[in-house]
């Protein structure tokens, strides 16, 4: 028993700080409709600031924690007023998470850059001896989490209920029109909650710094354990994020207590989806309702950019000649080596561009299917000498039952549900990657993966992998293109930004919405088993939740729903490290700001940027491209 | 495009129809009937539910209590693709074209619901999907043709002015051959030339044996196509007749006198 309340004691700790992230969440939510997944990175940036001022200059607690908290705050400040206010008046809302996921990567990297990759600890503020009482010890940072928990709580009631300001941001999150009518600068007030979750991010770092250990990458966790503790309250609702994250860490710390830390994130994921199945609004539903037959007007498509026909045919037709001619002109081994890889990821891409760039369904876990695929095929070739075909069959048929499982029950909601279900999907399947080690080999990896044979044909060397993903790449792009000039294909670019008027013309959302994620986690299946098959060895951190992000990036960079695009994102951001050594350590940040970068500035990417070159060159050439040849080339 | 024309028989019906939001009473016991093979026209001040009403039978929006029927079937809060599929279109009263598409494409998705080759036969070009595809994007270039938006099907949809958007969506909800098409404020945005226009394509759609709702507030053009005429009020119907009588009712001329007067004021 005693033991049962020391771990109910420790869940509420935990929940405590659940609570606070998810507060963020929610006010951020409520002014602005759009999830910021950067919410968890200002935790870690407060914490392992605090960690330097603390360890490196000497400063005492209070000094370094105030200023680690003024330093967050700071570049929140600065975050928000140069990416996320611009970009919400310019993104639609699934592009506006991609951005806030660009944020989390640029964050993530930049302090990998600044910190290292070593995991921090802080000493507790008030020293190591924990309080104890019948038996049941408190240390006494818990104390320190309820009681800063607590105070945040209230500071916040007081700030929206009694003060202008307050009245201000939530006229804001009620009714921005009539808000700007009455005077107030919706900008500022985006700012302004932008600012104060950062905030309440960084003082949550700074408390729970001494409770665990935290690295650069800890903000995801934070991120996630947030979100869900928002959902289950109901993402609206200030109280709601409270009682989530309270729920959310009992829940949890129970889980790692009496099943194992492995499930943990099973159970909130688990958590998650139960409460979208039997309660989409959270347990406590707040805020007002916004209405769904009005569509916002400046967050759209502004252009269209196409291929000419003549500069299409022939941009193919050199495109297929110097990858054909590649290998024999420049025999390098080592961009020959890089080449492949590019081409395994654009077979994910090419899935991810379906789902996100076509079909407007933001996915933040492909990574996830890329491991189930890549350890089917691998385990079972190594354990069981099963056919590499066979096993990457098996691991796409794998993918597949989880896609369905998590679609059916995220996409008939918003796509922030199904973002958020994907991200946490990823991180699922990176802990039991890391903790089956019978299965995967465990956090050092799987080793002595054979090479691709099929049919009696081995790809054991990069030249034939080469050519074998080039075929592969060149196949699906014409099966997709087929497909996206079809009925189907505009049925899902309809849907892509506007459901409603898409299902008012008889459109099966729900049902071409779960077909193009199905389609998508496949050939993400398929990329990860192709990379194991490559590399002979297959680590968790080859196909977790930074891998997933990096394939937004390129997508994003390369430009969206293209097809194309994503592999000139790929292209980039595989080749600049190899080429340009020293950007190899500062991969993870040169991708997020591209990425952050290409939304704000260059929204259709690298493929808009060749395409408008293309289409020029061919004008003044006085050939066939005029502005109206776009359907010509949709007839064939 | 080919249901028999037949009058009187009930196409749309709505029965004691009530949603509200928050304290707000947008429906409040709405009951009308739509035959089939004529053209009603749904009238009314802002605000007074026109849209609301749209929404209730198009699966849009849940009522709390009432029903629908269409064609005699139980339509009451099914989904807005099941009700679609059964042939009852709208349009939107902001336009709503699909950025991103050609006007075109958009035009083509309106006849999606009546595509039978699968995306596979498409895949691999298949001849039967060619041919499929072809007809599809015959028939929208004629209708485009016909609204006079044949020159510019291949500007980017979202570029079109206002006017031409809405033109766009009466096309692509034609495309997708409704039984019954339900029309929110065609004309808003339309110069009196164009609004002669559609006036003439209201009727035109009419005599092809497609049922006609249509939200209006231009009078001339519900006097001039309209057989049947419901005027909304705070939600309630108010009135419900052939236009001439609807016009002298007192409490219809009450309505409008002072919805004009409001919109004095309201409306830029
Ligand atoms: N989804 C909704 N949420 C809140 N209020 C709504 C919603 N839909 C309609 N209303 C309200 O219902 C009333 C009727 O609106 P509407 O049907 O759009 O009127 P009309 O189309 O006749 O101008 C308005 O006061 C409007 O604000
Ligand atoms: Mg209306």
């Amino acid at each position: 028993m005693t033991n049962f309340i020391q771990l109910l004691i420790g869940g509420v700790l935990t929940g405590c700080i659940y609570a606070l992230i998810a507060l963020g969440f929610s006010l951020i939510f409520r002014v602005t409709g759009v999830v910021n997944l950067a919410q968890g990175a200002f935790c870690i940036l407060a914490a392992l600031a605090c960690a330097s001022f603390e360890m490196q200059f000497g400063w005492s607690i209070l000094a370094a924690s105030l200023g680690a908290v003024a330093v967050a705050v700071a570049v929140g400040a600065v975050v928000g007023a140069t990416s996320f206010v611009p970009g919400l008046t310019r993104l639609s809302n699934a592009n506006m998470l991609m951005l806030t996921a660009g944020l989390l990567t640029v964050f993530e990297g930049a302090m990998q850059l600044i910190w290292g990759s070593q995991p921090y600890a802080l000493e507790p503020f008030s020293g190591q001896e924990p309080l104890a009482f019948a038996g049941i010890t408190v240390p006494t940072q818990g104390l320190w989490m309820l009681g800063i928990t607590g105070v945040l709580v209230l500071a916040l009631w007081v700030l929206l209920t009694r003060t202008r300001l307050g009245q201000a941001l939530r006229a804001c999150s009620e009714n921005p029109t009539a808000a700007r009518l009455m005077g107030v600068s919706v900008p500022r007030m985006t700012l302004f909650s932008f600012c104060l979750s950062a905030l309440i991010a960084a003082i949550a770092g700074v408390v729970i710094a001494p409770a665990t250990s935290l690295q650069f990458d800890s903000g995801r966790l934070f991120t996630v354990s947030g979100f869900i503790a928002a959902v289950i309250g109901g993402i609206a609702s200030l109280p709601g994020a409270i009682v989530g994250g309270l729920v959310l860490g009992v829940v949890n710390t129970l889980a790692t207590a009496y099943l194992s830390s492995l499930y943990s994130n099973a159970i909130a994921l688990g958590l998650l989806l139960m409460v979208l199945v039997w309660r989409p609004s959270g347990l406590m539903a707040g805020g007002p309702a916004r209405r769904q037959d009005v569509r916002d007007e400046a967050r759209v498509w502004k252009r269209v950019h196409r291929l000419s026909p003549a500069a299409g045919r022939f941009a193919a037709v050199a495109a297929l000649i110097g990858a054909v001619a590649l290998p024999h002109v420049m025999p390098s081994e080592a961009i020959l080596g890089s080449l492949v890889i590019v081409g395994i990821l654009f077979v994910a891409l090419i899935g991810l561009d379906l789902l996100m760039g076509w079909c407007g369904q933001v996915a933040l876990g492909h990574a996830g299917f890329m491991a189930i695929g890549g350890y089917t095929a691998a385990g079972l070739a190594i354990d069981h000498q099963v056919s590499p075909l066979l096993g990457i069959f098996a691991g796409m048929g794998l993918s597949l039952v989880c896609a369905l499982v998590l679609s059916v029950v995220t996409l008939r909601l918003r796509g922030l549900y199904l973002a958020l279900a994907t991200l946490s999907f990823g991180l699922l399947v990176t802990s039991f990657a890391v903790g089956l080690t019978e299965l995967t080999g465990g956090p050092s990896g799987m080793v002595g993966i054979p090479s691709l044979e099929i049919a009696g044909w081995a790809f054991d060397t990069t030249e034939s992998m080469y050519h074998l993903v080039l075929v592969l790449d060149v196949v699906l792009v014409v099966v997709s293109q087929g497909v996206m000039r079809s009925s189907f294909g505009r049925a899902i670019q309809a849907i892509r930004t506007d459901q409603m008027a898409a299902a008012a013309l008889g459109v099966n959302v729900l049902r071409t919405k779960l077909v193009v994620f199905a389609v998508s986690a496949m050939l993400a299946s398929l990329s990860g088993s192709l990379y194991a098959f490559n590399f002979h060895f297959l680590s968790p951190d080859m196909v977790d939740a930074t891998r997933s992000l990096e394939l937004v990036a390129m997508l994003v960079i390369g430009g969206e729903g293209t097809l194309i695009g994503p592999l000139l994102g790929g292209l980039l951001l595989t080749l600049l490290p190899t080429v340009f050594a020293p950007l190899a350590s500062a991969k993870t940040l040169v991708s997020g700001l591209l990425l952050v970068g290409c939304f704000l500035w260059l929204p259709h990417g690298l493929y808009g940027l060749v395409v408008d070159g293309l289409n020029g060159i061919f004008r003044r050439f006085g050939e066939t491209a005029r502005p109206g040849a776009v359907s010509e080339e949709a007839a064939r | 495009m080919n249901a028999p024309l037949v009058h009187s028989r009930p196409g749309l019906e709505v029965r004691n129809l009530c949603r509200s939001f928050g304290g707000l009473q947008a429906t409040a016991d709405v009951s009308f009937s739509v035959p089939f093979g004529t053209v009603t026209a749904l009238v009314g001040p802002n605000g007074a539910g026109k849209t609301t009403l749209f929404n209730l039978v198009t699966g849009i929006v849940r009522p709390q209590s009432g029903e629908v029927f269409f064609d005699g079937e139980r339509i009451t809060g099914a989904s807005a693709g099941r009700i679609a599929a059964l042939g009852l279109i709208r349009t939107f009263q902001t336009a709503r074209v699909f950025p991103g598409l050609t006007v075109l494409e958009n035009a083509m998705v309106g006849g999606h619901r009546r595509v039978r080759t699968s995306p596979f036969a498409h895949m691999i070009s298949l001849p039967s999907a060619r041919r499929e595809e072809r007809a599809l994007r015959e028939r929208a270039e004629a209708m485009l043709d016909i609204v006079g938006l044949g020159r510019v099907r291949d500007t980017h949809a979202v570029e079109l002015p206002m006017g031409s958007q809405k033109l766009l969506e009466v096309v692509r909800a034609l495309m997708a051959a409704p039984r019954m098409l339900l029309l929110d404020e065609p004309a808003a945005g339309l110069n009196d030339s164009e609004t002669a226009d559609l006036a003439a394509l209201l009727r035109a759609i009419r005599d092809t044996g497609v049922t006609v709702l249509v939200v209006e507030h231009n009078m001339a053009l519900v006097m001039s196509v309209a057989e049947q005429v419901v005027v909304l009020e705070a939600g309630a119907v108010i009135a419900c007749g052939d236009p001439d009588a609807v016009r002298a009712d007192p409490r219809v001329i009450r309505a409008y006198l002072g919805a004009e007067a409001d919109n004095q004021g309201g409306r830029p």
